[in-house]
């Protein structure tokens, strides 16, 4: 049996300026064969997946961040040069680099391909969405362009099945990937001299190739006038953030019942099935208990993110980045700051991640700090359950005071962002300018294949780091509230004698300023590693035997109502809108900052804003009830 | 559509900063002055002389940001960075940008 004679895969690169489509074309030649890591050392997501040839080899795709030229402005762009340059120690030189323009908007993406050719890789220059420019009346002659450019051209449609048949045709018959050890390419910044001979190349190509501007679709005009105006661009914006608040909370109330009505019945069936003692006690309390707190969450994270994916794909986001540009400006953020803030109301875990896009280091760690202040899904339990026994069912005019309240907690998260925003424009003193020079794409319908990918996408990291770290800690919280278990002649509940319990009542001296009792002391302490454990660990301090976190919630409502004052249930609530209540977003911001400084500062400042905050609503909430 | 225009100096009389449009009207640019860190990713994203470009929309007060159409793509650009773009206004239906058509006896005698 003969050995394969060139049996490595072929390494190709794809790049690209943003928004032209090569997301989709890779996603087209990967499938669902990606695999997303990390670049070693930086927080940068590398892209990578496989497709097999029909010659057995195989190509390995690596899909690298989008960049306007090899001069980077962000982190981003600073790892494509690098990957091009072979200055990745893990990433070797590409063996061909494709080139992926988007065949209507030709002049920019051709500028981006003369940088690259410089390099001098092998480089195949890909022209995407052929079929929306002979639409638009744009006519390229591709074989006039590829003996003016010195590389092949071949068009491609990501969006369509088949579309990107042509170019991997084009690698089959790149021949073997040769063993050869590359040496790095020679590269130097461009000049301004060397942007004019590009320029003029430019001119040369694009009047080779025939390229004229694409004709304008009269509707794109008509969207923008009324999209980008200041005043009906900020009212619809309103309107759209209003849809799709009402659309995850009531969309995701069925489901999510019925992942908290299947995991009481799994804990349950445990419960009656397996003999009595630590292991059954810990599979349905510690286990399936944990497991339903993060799953849960699913449908609002995926409801939220699928609305934000389609406003991404159809263009809309950069133009709310611009319309809010000016009004984030004046607590020192950018326009760009929308979207991981927006996020952020899911779970800040991916909001945080999605700060990558902002150029500017320290614009980009301002929000970072403030991204935990939006009022996340996890906060939502503690809310609900609060709000329902302790604030009258009135209506205040046309609105409902519950209602209203949730909404004020809503705005407070917001508003205290922005403070906190302010306030960090003005410690931090003079800082270098970060431009928005944004592109704002051309609209489109999304297309759903990408859509899916992109959830798929976000729900495996949602599961993979919050999941893991929500698990253990209802484990351990399950240990610490178990152990050691009161001797017959104890009194109380079991709780109280247990670790967790001398842990509460020591915290008590901390929180009793605060109208905290010992029973909310002891629900904090599992309650600061993760929010939304707080619900069902004061469910077990007021020792309720009880299915699920919803059936807690119930059976605790008349109780608080009993027993708590309004002042302790406000300054409850004041004290979640700021607590740092989330071991996994320090986990992340440590990644995302490559330092435990940032996480220990994020901690710090938001338990003092929680305390103080608490403080004071329990002072006056007391004085004047 | 890219014009060949003579080379001129990039602060001829006549030139405006891009911020200085009005939403609808248009130019073609002339050159780049101003912050050196803006320049070079500003002709990467084709702000280069001969090129024709439109302001499509203004945010209040003061146009900062505003939204250009340039090379068929369409960039929102902060003040400062529109200020550094030194273009001439073309009126619609002149072939030769107005500034140039109006001030072209007086620049000869300045």
């Amino acid at each position: 049996m003969d050995a394969p004679v060139a049996s490595k895969p072929l390494r190709v690169a794809l790049v690209g300026v943003p928004n032209c489509g090569k997301t989709a074309l890779f996603n087209r030649l990967t499938g669902s064969r990606q695999k997303v890591a990390n670049y070693p050392g930086v927080t940068v997501e590398r892209r990578e997946g496989e497709r097999a040839t029909a010659d057995g080899r195989g190509l390995r795709v690596l899909d690298l961040p989008g960049t306007y030229g090899l001069t980077p402005t962000t982190l981003d762009e600073a790892i494509t040069r690098d990957v091009l340059l072979g200055r990745l120690a893990d990433t070797p030189v590409p063996d061909v680099v494709v080139c992926v323009v988007d065949a209507v908007h030709l002049p920019i993406g051709l500028r981006l391909a003369l940088e690259v050719k410089r390099l001098g890789l092998p480089m195949i220059l890909a022209l995407n969405r052929m079929d929306m420019a002979r639409r638009r009346g744009v006519s390229i002659d591709m074989e006039r362009l590829a003996a003016e450019l010195g590389t092949p051209v071949v068009p491609t449609v990501a969006v369509k099945r088949g579309g990107a048949d042509q170019l991997v045709a084009l690698l089959e018959r790149a021949g073997p990937a040769p063993n050869r050890t590359v040496s790095a390419p020679a590269w130097h910044e461009t000049t301004a001299e060397d942007a004019e001979q590009m320029q003029s190349d430019l001119r040369g190509l694009l009047a080779v190739a025939g390229y004229g501007p694409p004709r304008e679709n009269p509707w794109f005009g008509r969207l923008d006038a009324v999209l980008l105006h200041p005043v009906s661009g900020l009212l619809l914006l309103a309107l759209v953030l209003f849809v799709i608040f009402q659309a995850v909370f009531s969309w995701a109330a069925a489901p999510m019942d019925w992942i908290d009505a299947s995991m009481a019945s799994a804990g349950e069936w445990v419960l009656t099935h397996m003999p009595e003692g630590p292991l059954s006690s810990l599979l349905a309390h510690g286990v399936i208990a944990g497991a339903g707190a993060v799953l849960v969450f699913l449908p609002q994270i995926i409801i939220l993110f699928f609305f934000i994916l389609v406003l991404e794909d159809s263009g809309y986001l950069p133009r709310a980045a611009y319309l809010l540009d000016r009004l984030m400006g004046w607590v020192g953020l950018s326009g760009r700051a929308f979207i991981p803030l927006l996020s952020s109301h899911a779970c800040a875990i991916p909001g945080i991640m999605a700060t990558r896009t902002i150029p500017n280091w320290r614009d980009r760690l301002r929000v970072i700090m403030i991204a935990p202040l939006m009022t996340c899904s996890a906060r939502l339990p503690v809310y609900s359950l609060l709000i329902a026994a302790l604030i009258p069912r009135q209506d205040v005019g046309p609105f409902n005071l519950q209602g209203l309240v949730m909404f004020g907690l809503y705005a407070a998260g917001i508003v205290s962002a922005l403070l906190v925003a302010y306030v960090m424009k003005h410690i931090a003193g003079s800082r270098q300018y970060s431009p928005l020079m944004l592109e704002l794409p051309d609209f489109q319908w999304p297309h759903a294949g990408n859509l899916l990918l992109g959830l798929w996408e976000r729900v495996k990291i949602f599961l993979s780091r919050v999941g893991g770290i929500i698990l253990a800690l209802m484990i351990v919280l399950w240990f610490l509230a178990s152990y050691p278990e009161p001797p017959p002649e104890f009194t109380g509940p079991a709780i109280q004698y247990s670790y967790a319990g001398r842990l509460g009542a020591l915290l008590q001296h901390v929180f009793a300023p605060l109208g905290f009792n010992w029973q909310i002391s002891i629900a904090l302490v599992p309650g600061l590693a993760a929010r939304e454990v707080a619900v069902g660990a004061l469910g077990t301090v007021y020792a309720l035997s009880a299915a699920s976190d919803d059936d807690v919630a119930s059976k605790l409502e008349p109780l608080i109502a009993a027993e708590w004052s309004l002042a302790t249930g406000c300054a409850l609530l004041a004290w979640y809108v700021f607590a740092p209540q989330c071991l996994s977003t320090l986990a992340v911001v440590k990644r995302e900052t490559n330092s435990w400084k940032y996480p220990l500062i994020m901690a710090g400042y938001l338990f003092a804003l929680a305390y103080i905050a608490a403080f004071i609503t329990f002072r006056v909430v007391n004085t004047w009830s | 559509m890219i014009s060949h225009l003579p080379s001129s100096d990039t602060l001829t009389p006549g030139t405006l900063a891009l911020s200085e449009l009005r939403r609808g009207e248009k130019a073609v640019v002339m050159g780049l002055a101003g912050d050196e860190s803006l320049l070079p990713r500003l002709r990467d994203l084709g702000f280069v002389p001969g090129m024709h470009c439109e302001v499509t929309a203004r945010m209040w007060p003061g146009g900062d940001p505003m939204v250009v159409r340039i090379g068929g793509s369409t960039f929102a650009l902060r003040r400062v960075e529109a200020a550094a773009i030194r273009v001439l206004q073309v009126r619609e239906r002149d072939a030769v940008p107005a500034t140039l058509a109006r001030e072209g006896t007086s620049a000869a005698t300045a």
